[in-house]
């Protein structure tokens, strides 16, 4: 029986780091909706697993993707981080590109400090357009 | 006496079964961001409050993870197994339109469906009878057109055993 990937069940998962004190290996915190029997409401049951981070650049809190290896590195390390979703601290809005925290953004949106003489007067220009006179009939 | 909570609906097993989205099996991660206050995020709110939990029933192995006020936009974000990944954004959508968008673009066909619906009928045939778990009738007794249940109607003469033994005896 081949198995082509993934020594595990879980191919692919999200989660959070909750340590990083082993060398080259992240603590990852994995959150999945389980339903409740009798309540039948989901919530959410966690399971640590153990990652390969071979250039050690997790902290704690991050939100990492991890990738199922192969085969299994050590007795419980099975994955290895494939690329950090959002980094703690310096979380990058991947809509516009642009660094936010919470729900502000960190710089300023409006490009206007970029716009050339030419463009702004332009601009102008096309808004006067755009104005609706009330005293026209 | 009503059930408690503000939506209980949201906890019965009809309403969890009746989720269409049924997603390919290359989706392995779903992750929604979305924002607790404001308008623009409306929608993505209405999504987790009333629909991923039929996704999720509909899709046990799929992970889903909720993420809080990280980011100023509300976005989807889904992981295949591939490595692609896909990136939703639903400012400004109704929780409507949020699960029409991903049931077309990662979710199962109707023709997909059927065909596997089709395909577990095939394994097991109407016609047999044995335990409740694996057949639909339990006894032959309960098969329309075979000889009723002896509990229920006496068996005719000549077929109990203790009149054709007492034939054998006499002949």
């Amino acid at each position: 029986m081949s198995v082509p990937r993934g020594a595990v069940h879980a191919k692919w998962i999200v989660g959070k780091v909750i340590g990083t004190k082993m060398q080259k290996t992240a603590k990852v915190r994995v959150t999945r909706l389980v339903l409740d029997p009798y309540l039948l409401k989901f919530f959410n049951k966690r399971k640590t697993y153990f990652a390969h981070d071979p250039l050690q650049q997790c902290v704690v809190g991050d939100i990492v993707l991890l990738k199922a290896l192969p085969e299994r590195r050590s007795k419980h390390v099975k994955h290895e981080l494939a690329e950090i979703v959002f980094k703690v601290g310096n979380v990058i809005d991947p809509i516009t590109g642009k660094p936010c925290a919470g729900t502000r953004f960190l710089e300023n949106l409006s490009d206007s400090e970029n716009l050339t003489e030419a463009d702004t007067t332009f601009l102008s220009e096309k808004l006067q357009e755009l104005k609706v006179c009330s005293t026209d009939k | 006496m009503p059930m408690k909570g503000r939506f209980p609906i949201r906890r019965t097993l009809q309403y969890l079964s009746q989720g269409d989205v049924i997603f390919k099996s290359s989706v392995k991660v779903m992750t929604v961001n979305y924002n607790t206050a404001g308008e623009r995020s409306e929608g993505a709110r209405k999504f987790v409050f009333f629909n991923i939990p039929q996704i999720q029933y509909k899709n046990p192995w799929v992970q889903i993870m909720l993420f809080r006020n990280m980011t100023p936009s509300p976005f989807l974000r889904f992981y295949l197994d591939n490595g692609e990944q896909v990136l939703v954004d639903v400012e400004d959508k109704t929780n409507k339109e949020i699960t029409e968008h991903i049931k077309k673009i990662l979710g199962k066909s109707k023709e997909t469906l059927e065909k596997e619906e089709k395909e577990r009928k095939k394994l097991s045939h109407p016609a047999t009878f044995g335990p409740k778990k694996y057949h639909l009738r339990e006894c032959m007794c309960e098969i329309e057109g075979q000889v009723p249940c002896p509990a229920f109607v006496p068996l005719p003469k000549e077929m109990r055993g203790k009149y054709k033994a007492a034939m054998k005896n006499e002949a």
